[in-house]
């Protein structure tokens, strides 16, 4: 017999207590580790949104560029509208490799989100948008058949939704709440894994006919042959006073600030859910030693050192860390979904793909760092414990 | 010409608490010899227990001087103690203290644990054998006897080969045929081991089948009676 299967066996004696305090570490660990894999998921996913768009340079009208970079990426462009003229006019930059034009507009269906109603996006677009994001693919159909076709092209999850709700498909017709044009179904787009997958998109110019704002772009994308000639660029554009350029990387790192801080917050949660764990196991280890005093002082009489009773509830605080660690990990790795979904909820924007990370690395991270709580935690009990004098509990004999 | 076990001179213990001062024990000499088997008698509160203790290393004296086995435990330090406990001393308990998870076997190998000298072991299985428990190996406490609990207490003191056997009132929670079962053992104990073997007992009789009998009343010796086989 070892001092391990000696502790083992006093945790195991008050087993609904050890599980009570095991089950408050692991719930610990699995909400550091959800915040920390929330931590690099959001910025993987924002990233890899911004990646996706394809653009490093967006102009919209002038107006808060936060709001505008978050509509953006929300997949519903800018604020306000610019001409169509800006575009033919800049269009010649010798700094531009690749320029697409966009009218996106926002249409309330009363019967979306199971009759509660909400907004679909409607953009319009040209064939440069294809080019612009070389992850966008038609996965059926086909490109609209002329410039002012009322047809329609689905994102991968739009045309999933109108599958199931409308049996609709490529060739089907379908109308856009509030407007008397019938639209054709022609294609479908890939899953990008962005927002845009819950959009529908039109032609251009049928866009600006439907909505009646003929002449006019919510934006234009653009992607410079070099990246660093964007200071350039933008001081040319500056004399068009309608107008304002936002870099892609501004935008996330805007959209990052704004979520650090909101991270500061997290993080205290988390450290409140720690510092309470510790308490915990604190409370229970100190509890079952005062409950053990007769049998810490048999130990002693019977030939334990301090050393040997420090060790041995020590070793009982690392095991009930050590299996919060392991369970609060398993939370964490099944679990994390059901945060992501919870997030996805409150937060004004989320990224596509994967919000929560939860890497191997992470892991491990939160599993030494709940084994470095114990050590800490286990000391002032193991403590108390070694210092129990043997003969308090023979002597009540005389 | 054997050599002292215990030699105790002018042995004092005071107990203070904040309203009184116990005098437990008033300056005592003792020297029992090795392989001497030693009951000390007298009434409750005669100082029985304390004696034991000390002897134990589980106290230090106020005053006078200790030896055990050489060692002096009034100049070591709690370190020093314990291991003088786990490698020189057994101790029985009237209330037998066994630990209430560990099964029979467990709590024998229990000062193996804090044993830091594997060597001068017994096999812990051989031992129960021994005290003729060796069909109650995987029994918890609970579903054990009192004669075959103290049975238990008395292999776990015996796993770390010891010098001296100590028992206090190891006889209390036992019927009259389990405490003559266990004096017969540390007989037994005492003939063929050579162990030197000190328990307080209010039992006349069962004191009179050891060697010698101490009595202490209100912490001196009142009488040290030699029996004569």
């Amino acid at each position: 017999m070892k001092f391990f299967v000696l502790a083992y066996k006093n945790l195991k004696r008050r087993k609904s207590r050890s599980f009570l305090t095991i089950g408050g570490v692991a719930v610990a660990v699995a909400v550091l580790v959800c915040l920390l894999g929330f931590n690099a998921g959001y910025q993987e996913a924002l990233t890899s949104d911004v990646d996706k768009m394809g653009y490093q340079v967006l102009v919209t009208a002038k107006g808060c560029p936060y709001e505008a970079a978050t509509r953006v990426l929300k997949g519903e462009a800018g604020l306000k509208f610019i001409d169509e003229d800006i575009y033919k006019q800049i269009i010649s930059d010798p700094d531009i490799d690749k320029i697409t034009p966009l009218l996106v507009q926002l249409v309330y269906d009363p019967e979306k989100s199971d009759g509660k109603g909400g907004f679909d996006s409607y953009s319009g677009i040209e064939r440069s948008y294809m080019e612009l994001k070389p992850n966008v693919k038609l996965k059926s159909g086909e490109w609209f058949s002329s410039d002012d076709a009322n047809e329609v092209i689905l994102g991968y999850d739009k045309a999933e939704s109108i599958q199931k709700k409308l049996q609709k498909t490529v060739g089907d017709k379908i109308s856009i709440p509030g407007e008397d044009t019938n639209l054709v179904i022609v294609g479908i787009f890939e899953k990008t894994a962005s927002l845009e997958d819950g959009d529908f998109f039109l032609p251009l110019k049928t866009a600006q006919r439907i909505f009646e704002i003929e002449g006019k772009l919510t934006s234009i994308g653009i992607k410079l042959k070099q990246i660093d000639r964007l200071q350039a660029f933008e001081e040319r554009l500056y004399p068009i006073a309608s107008i304002q350029v936002i870099s892609m990387s501004q935008v996330k790192g805007t959209i990052l600030n704004l979520v650090n801080s909101a991270k500061i917050l997290i993080m205290s949660v988390a450290f409140i859910a720690i510092f309470v764990a510790i308490i915990g196991v604190i409370n229970t280890i100190l509890m079952s030693v005062f409950e053990r005093t007769q049998e810490i002082g048999i130990m002693k009489a019977i030939g334990a050192s301090k050393l040997d009773i420090f060790k041995l509830i020590w070793i009982e605080t690392l095991i009930i860390c050590t299996l919060g660690g392991i369970f609060g990990s398993i939370i964490a790795i099944f679990g994390g979904n059901l945060v992501e979904l919870l997030v996805r909820k409150v937060m004004p924007y989320a990224p596509g793909g994967k919000l929560l990370l939860v890497t191997p690395e992470l892991l491990l991270f939160s599993f030494f760092g709940v084994i470095i709580i114990g050590i800490i935690s286990g000391l002032y009990p193991a403590f108390r414990a070694a210092s129990m004098r043997p003969i308090e509990v023979i002597r009540s004999g005389e | 010409m054997k050599d002292f076990a215990i030699r105790a001179n002018k042995l004092k213990k005071i107990y203070s608490s904040e309203f009184e001062k116990i005098v437990a024990l008033k300056e005592i000499d003792v020297e029992i010899k090795e392989g001497e088997f030693v009951t000390i008698m007298g009434p409750s509160g005669a100082g029985k227990t304390t004696f034991l203790n000390l002897v134990g290393c589980l106290d230090k004296p106020t005053s006078g001087r200790l030896d055990i086995l050489g060692c002096n435990p009034i100049e070591l330090n709690e370190g020093k103690l314990s291991r003088i406990r786990v490698d020189k001393i057994g101790f029985v308990f009237e209330d037998f203290f066994l630990i209430s998870s560990l099964n029979s076997l467990e709590n024998v190998q229990l000062p193996l644990i804090f044993a830091r000298n594997f060597k001068n072991n017994t096999n812990p299985e051989t031992l129960l054998k021994r005290v003729g428990l060796d069909h109650r190996l995987t029994h918890f406490p609970n579903e054990l006897s009192g004669g075959e609990l103290q049975r238990v207490a008395v292999a776990r003191a015996l796993v770390n080969n010891p010098q001296i056997l100590l028992a206090d009132e190891p006889t209390g929670n036992l019927d009259t045929k389990n405490a003559q079962g266990l004096f017969d053992l540390f007989r037994e104990l005492n003939r063929e081991e050579g162990l030197t073997i000190v328990v307080a007992t209010h039992n006349v009789r069962l004191g009179h089948s050891t060697d010698r009998i101490i009595h202490l009343n209100d912490g001196k010796i009142e009488q040290d009676e030699r029996l004569v086989k």
